[in-house]
C-alpha cells in the first residue's frame, strides 16, 4: 500500500510538473509584455527594461522556469502582476471562498443525486425515472448563468426568500463582527458562536451552492441509475432476490455498492473542475472566489497568476484522484492497489 | 423515546428559531447602520495597485478619493479649479513659479497637523518613486516652504500647476511621517492610509466581495454637521445584472458603471435618480498616416465622411455623444463649432474616386484593432466596418488584449502594425494638453500615436498653447481651437464619439454631482442620506 502510494505521489508530482512547465511556455507565447503591464502606461522605454529585470523576463526560458520551480517548492509561486501581492497568499485568500462554495455544492449533489438515482432506477420506466431522467438533462444542459439568474428571479426578486449575493450581508458583518480563522464564514461563524451572520452566510450559500451541485448532481444521478441498472442483471444480484431480500434492500443495499466506485470517482474530478470553473457562478453571485481570480487574471495577461491556478487545480486534480484510487480500494476489495 | 426522525426534526425546528430570535433585536440597529452607510459597487477590483497614493494609478481612485485630498479640486460644472487643502493660488513669472497657501486647522488621519513642509515632503516622494501618474509633477524644478503655510513651486517650464494639483492620482497629500521610522511603502501595503480626506479606511478585505470599509474621520476640518454618511462600504460586483438586484433591494448606493440598457430598466423608477454626464472620455480611430492608402490625406478624408456617426450613437443607446473636435464638452479648449465631419457618403465617395479608389475602384483593405472585452469600442468598430463596406472599404476587425494591442502599434517591423487602431482617451489631469501631446505630438518611436502623424507646425502650436495654459488660459483656448482645426483638415485620427456617464442612484441618496474629472468617484462626505 505504502508503495503503491508513494508511486503515485510521484507520479503525480511530474504530471504536475508537466503542467506547469506547459503553462509556463504558453504564457510566455501569448503576445503582449507583462512587463508593461507592471509598469503601467505611461512608463518608459527605460522603466520597461527594468520591469523586464526585475520580473526576470529578460533570462532565457529555461531559466525562468528553473527559478520558478524551485520558487514554487519553497513557497513562493511569484507576485502577481495585477494585484502586486504573492500569488499564493492571494490564492489563499480565494481559495477558501471557492472551496465553501464547492464543498457545499458537492454535498448537496451527492446527497440529492445518489437518492435520485435510486428512485429512477427502483422505478425504471415509470413516471419517477421519466423526471429525474428530464431533471438530469436540464441540469446538465441549462447554462449555470441562466440558471443563476432565474434563481435569482425567483428566490430574491419575486419571494423575496434569499439574498441576491454575496457572502453575507455587510450591515449584519459590521454589527456582529466576525474573528476570522478559517476564512469561511459559516464556519468561522458557528466558531464564534455568532448566530446573525452563520443566518447570513448560510443564507447567503444557498443560491450559488445549488447553481454549482446542478450539473453533478444530474451527473451522479444518472451515474447511479446506470449503475444500478446493469448490476441488476449480475449473479449476486438474482441471488439476492432468490434468497428474498425485499427490493427496498436489494436497491439500497445491494445494488447500490457497485455504484460507489464511479460516484467517487466523477466526484473528484467535479470538485477539481469546479474549483476554477465557477467564474461565471461566482460573477453573478458576486462571490470572491478562485474562478473570478482566474478570469481577471487572464484578462490582464497576469501571467504569474494564471500560472499559479493551473499549478494549484493541477494539485487538487492529482491529489483527488489519488484519494479517490485509495478510497475505492477500500471500498472494493476486487480493485487490488498493486 | 423519541423516534430519530422526531429528534431530526426537532433539531431543525429549534435551529431556526435560533435564527429567527437572534435576528429580531437587532432589526432597528441593522437598519440605523444600513442608514448610515454609503454602499458602491463597483465593477472593478477596489484597490487593485495598493494603497499607496504616490503610485496608485487604476481605481483605486474611487476610494482613494474619499480618503485624500489635493492642494485644488476641478469643478467641472464651472470648468474652474477651486481650493481644497489649498485656501488660494496664485501663478507668476509666466506660470512658472506657482504658490500655494495652505488651509489652517487641517489634520491628517496619523493625527499630526498639515504643513507646507509636510505637503513639499509628499509632493517629493511622489516624485522620487516616479511611478504612476507622477510624471505629472514634471515642471516642478524645487518647491520652497516660505511659512508653515505657504507652498512656492519653481517650475522648469510653464506649467498649468493649479489644474496639476487637481489630478485624480499623484496628487495626494499625505503624512510621509506615518511609518515613522519605518518602511512608509510596506506600511501603506498593509491597507491603511495617511490622507486628510473626510474617510479613513476601517478594514480592508483583498479579494474579497466588501473589500474595503471606510469610516468618518472625526477631526475632518471641514467638520461633521448636518446628516451625513458615517461609512462607505466599496463592494466588488461583477455583473451588472446582480448589481441591479442589489439597487432595488437597497443594498447598495451608487452604481457607476451599468449597460445603457440597464440603465434604461431605470428611468421611470420613482425611487431612483438617473443621471447623464458627458464624460472626458473619447474616442477614436487612429489612422496610419505612414502607409497606402492611408497616407493619402483624401482616403483620410473620405473615411472620416464615411463613418456613420449617428449609427454609433444609436448602437451605444444614449451611452455615447458625438464627438466635435480632440478636446470633449465640459474641458476648456472644446468646441461645438468646429469644422467636423458628418456622415456623407457622396462625398467620401468622390474623394475615394479622386484617389483611384471607392466603388467600381481599386479595393481597400485595412485591419482595425480595438480592445478585447470592450464592449463600447466593440459596437464603434462594428459600425465603421458596415458604414465603410459600400465604398468598396473592406476593414478586418481584430479585437486585442490591450498590451497586444499597445504592442503592435510599436512594432518595429512596420508591416506588423494596424491601419486603424480604436482608441479610447481621458486625461490624468483636466487640461487639453493631455490629447495633443499623447496622440498627435511627433513620438519617434512611437508610445501612445498610433496614428505615426508628425507635423513640426502642429508640434510647435501644441508648446505654445500648453505655456499658455500656464499664464493665459483664454489664450490658450483660441491655440487649442487652431490646433483641431489643422487636426481635422489633416485627419490623422477621425474623432467618433465621447462617453456619456450614466448613473444611478435610489432617491434616498442626496446631493450627488457626477464630475467626469474624477471618474466614477461618488464625493460621499457631500451626500446626504434621506430617511
Amino acid at each position: 500500500m505504502r508503495a503503491y502510494i508513494l508511486k503515485r505521489i510521484g507520479l503525480g508530482l511530474v504530471v504536475v510538473l508537466g503542467v506547469v512547465l506547459v503553462t509556463f511556455v504558453i504564457a510566455r507565447l501569448v503576445p503582449g509584455d507583462p512587463a508593461v503591464a507592471w509598469v503601467g502606461l505611461h512608463a518608459t522605454p527605460r522603466e520597461i527594461q527594468q520591469a523586464r529585470h526585475t520580473l526576470g523576463l529578460d533570462r532565457p526560458l529555461y531559466a525562468q522556469i528553473v527559478t520558478y520551480v524551485k520558487g514554487v517548492a519553497s513557497g513562493n509561486w511569484g507576485t502577481s502582476i495585477h494585484t502586486k501581492r504573492p500569488v499564493l497568499s492571494d490564492i489563499g485568500s480565494r481559495a477558501a471562498a471557492s472551496l465553501e462554495l464547492v464543498v457545499t455544492a458537492m454535498l448537496l449533489a451527492l446527497a440529492l443525486g445518489i437518492p435520485l438515482g435510486l428512485v429512477s432506477a427502483r422505478w425504471h420506466g415509470r413516471l419517477p425515472d421519466l423526471l429525474v431522467r428530464l431533471g438530469a438533462v436540464v441540469g446538465v444542459s441549462m447554462p449555470t448563468f441562466w440558471m443563476a439568474m432565474i434563481l435569482q428571479l425567483v428566490f430574491f426578486q419575486r419571494l423575496g426568500l434569499l439574498p441576491v449575493a454575496g457572502e453575507y450581508d455587510p450591515s449584519v458583518a459590521y454589527l456582529n463582527p466576525l474573528v476570522l480563522y478559517t476564512h469561511v464564514p459559516v464556519i468561522d461563524a458557528l466558531l464564534n458562536g455568532n448566530w446573525p451572520m452563520l443566518q447570513s452566510s448560510l443564507t447567503h450559500l444557498v443560491m450559488p451552492a445549488v447553481v454549482v451541485a446542478a450539473y453533478p448532481m444530474a451527473v451522479i444521478a444518472r451515474m447511479v441509475r446506470a449503475s444500478i441498472l446493469d448490476s441488476l442483471g449480475e449473479d449476486h444480484i438474482r441471488m439476492v432476490r432468490a434468497l428474498g431480500f425485499s427490493e427496498r434492500a436489494v436497491f439500497g443495499r445491494f445494488a447500490l455498492k457497485s455504484t460507489l466506485n464511479p460516484v467517487l470517482a466523477v466526484t473528484a474530478l467535479v470538485f477539481a473542475y469546479s474549483l476554477a470553473s465557477t467564474f461565471l457562478v461566482e460573477a453573478i453571485f458576486d462571490w470572491p472566489g478562485l474562478g473570478m481570480y482566474a478570469a481577471d487574471s487572464i484578462r490582464s495577461l497576469d501571467t504569474p497568476a494564471i500560472i499559479g491556478v493551473t499549478l494549484l487545480v493541477a494539485l487538487v486534480y492529482v491529489g483527488s484522484n489519488l484519494i479517490v484510487d485509495i478510497a475505492q480500494a477500500i471500498i472494493d476489495p476486487r480493485i487490488r492497489l498493486n | 423515546m423519541l423516534g430519530i426522525r422526531t429528534r431530526f426534526l426537532a433539531l431543525a425546528f429549534a435551529v431556526l428559531m435560533l435564527f429567527v430570535l437572534s435576528n429580531c433585536g437587532s432589526t432597528s440597529k441593522l437598519a440605523q447602520v444600513q442608514n448610515e452607510t454609503f454602499t458602491y459597487a463597483a465593477n472593478v477590483e477596489i484597490m487593485p495597485g495598493g494603497w499607496d497614493p504616490s503610485t496608485d494609478y487604476s481605481s483605486e481612485l474611487i476610494a482613494m478619493a474619499q480618503m485624500y485630498e489635493g492642494l485644488t479640486r476641478y469643478n467641472a460644472v464651472d470648468k474652474k479649479v477651486e481650493p481644497l487643502l489649498a485656501e488660494s493660488f496664485d501663478s507668476s513669472n509666466g506660470g512658472k513659479q506657482w504658490t500655494f497657501t495652505l488651509r489652517s486647522g487641517v489634520k491628517f488621519h496619523t493625527g499630526r497637523p498639515l504643513t507646507a513642509l509636510a505637503a513639499k515632503a509628499a509632493i517629493e516622494r511622489t516624485i522620487k518613486l516616479g511611478q504612476g501618474a507622477a510624471y505629472i509633477w514634471d515642471p516642478v524644478k524645487s518647491i520652497d516652504t516660505p511659512d508653515a503655510h505657504t507652498l512656492v513651486f519653481h517650475l522648469k517650464y510653464a506649467a498649468p500647476l493649479d489644474l496639476i494639483a487637481s489630478a485624480g492620482y499623484a496628487s495626494w497629500i499625505f503624512d510621509t511621517k506615518a511609518a515613522g521610522s519605518g518602511d512608509l511603502g510596506k506600511w501603506f501595503a498593509a491597507g491603511r492610509d495617511a490622507g486628510t480626506g473626510p474617510y479613513t479606511v476601517d478594514t480592508w478585505q483583498p479579494g474579497q466581495e466588501v473589500q474595503v470599509t471606510l469610516k468618518a474621520f472625526p477631526g475632518y476640518w471641514g467638520g461633521w454637521s448636518g446628516t451625513r454618511y458615517q461609512r462607505v462600504v466599496f463592494r466588488y460586483v461583477p455583473a451588472a445584472t446582480t448589481t441591479v438586484q442589489l439597487l432595488k433591494a437597497g443594498d447598495v448606493n451608487a452604481e457607476m458603471q451599468l449597460t445603457p440598457q440597464l440603465w434604461a430598466s431605470f428611468q421611470n423608477d420613482p425611487n431612483f435618480l438617473t443621471t447623464s454626464t458627458p464624460s472626458y472620455y473619447n474616442f477614436f480611430a487612429m489612422l496610419n498616416t505612414q502607409r497606402a492608402p492611408l497616407s493619402d490625406v483624401r482616403v483620410r478624408q473620405a473615411i472620416a465622411y464615411g463613418i456613420n456617426y449617428d449609427g454609433i450613437v444609436a448602437v451605444l443607446k444614449g451611452n455615447a455623444v458625438k464627438s466635435s473636435g480632440i478636446v470633449p464638452a465640459g474641458l476648456f479648449g472644446h468646441f461645438d463649432d468646429l469644422p467636423n465631419y458628418t456622415y456623407d457618403p457622396t462625398k467620401a465617395e468622390a474623394l475615394l474616386r479622386e484617389a483611384g479608389y471607392g466603388p467600381g475602384g481599386k479595393n481597400i483593405k485595412l485591419v482595425l484593432t480595438y480592445e478585447q472585452g470592450d464592449n463600447f469600442e466593440a459596437m464603434t468598430s462594428a459600425v465603421i466596418k458596415s458604414s465603410l463596406a459600400p465604398l468598396n472599404i473592406d476593414v478586418g476587425v481584430r479585437p486585442l488584449q490591450w498590451s497586444v494591442l499597445w504592442a503592435k502599434t510599436q512594432a518595429s517591423d512596420l508591416s506588423q502594425r494596424q491601419d486603424i487602431a480604436i482608441y479610447g482617451w481621458y486625461p490624468d489631469y483636466p487640461d487639453p494638453a493631455s490629447w495633443f501631446v499623447n496622440l498627435f505630438e511627433t513620438q519617434n518611436p512611437p508610445v501612445y500615436n498610433a496614428t505615426y502623424y508628425s507635423n513640426q507646425t502642429v508640434d510647435r502650436m501644441i508648446g505654445e498653447a500648453m505655456k499658455l495654459t500656464a499664464s493665459d488660459r483664454p489664450k490658450a483656448e483660441t491655440q487649442y481651437r487652431d490646433i483641431q482645426v489643422k487636426l481635422l483638415q489633416d485627419v490623422p485620427a477621425v474623432p467618433l464619439v465621447g462617453m456619456v456617464y450614466q448613473r444611478v442612484l435610489p432617491r434616498s441618496v442626496s446631493g450627488f454631482q457626477d464630475d467626469p474629472a474624477y471618474p466614477d468617484v461618488v464625493f460621499v462626505y457631500q451626500l446626504t442620506p434621506v430617511k
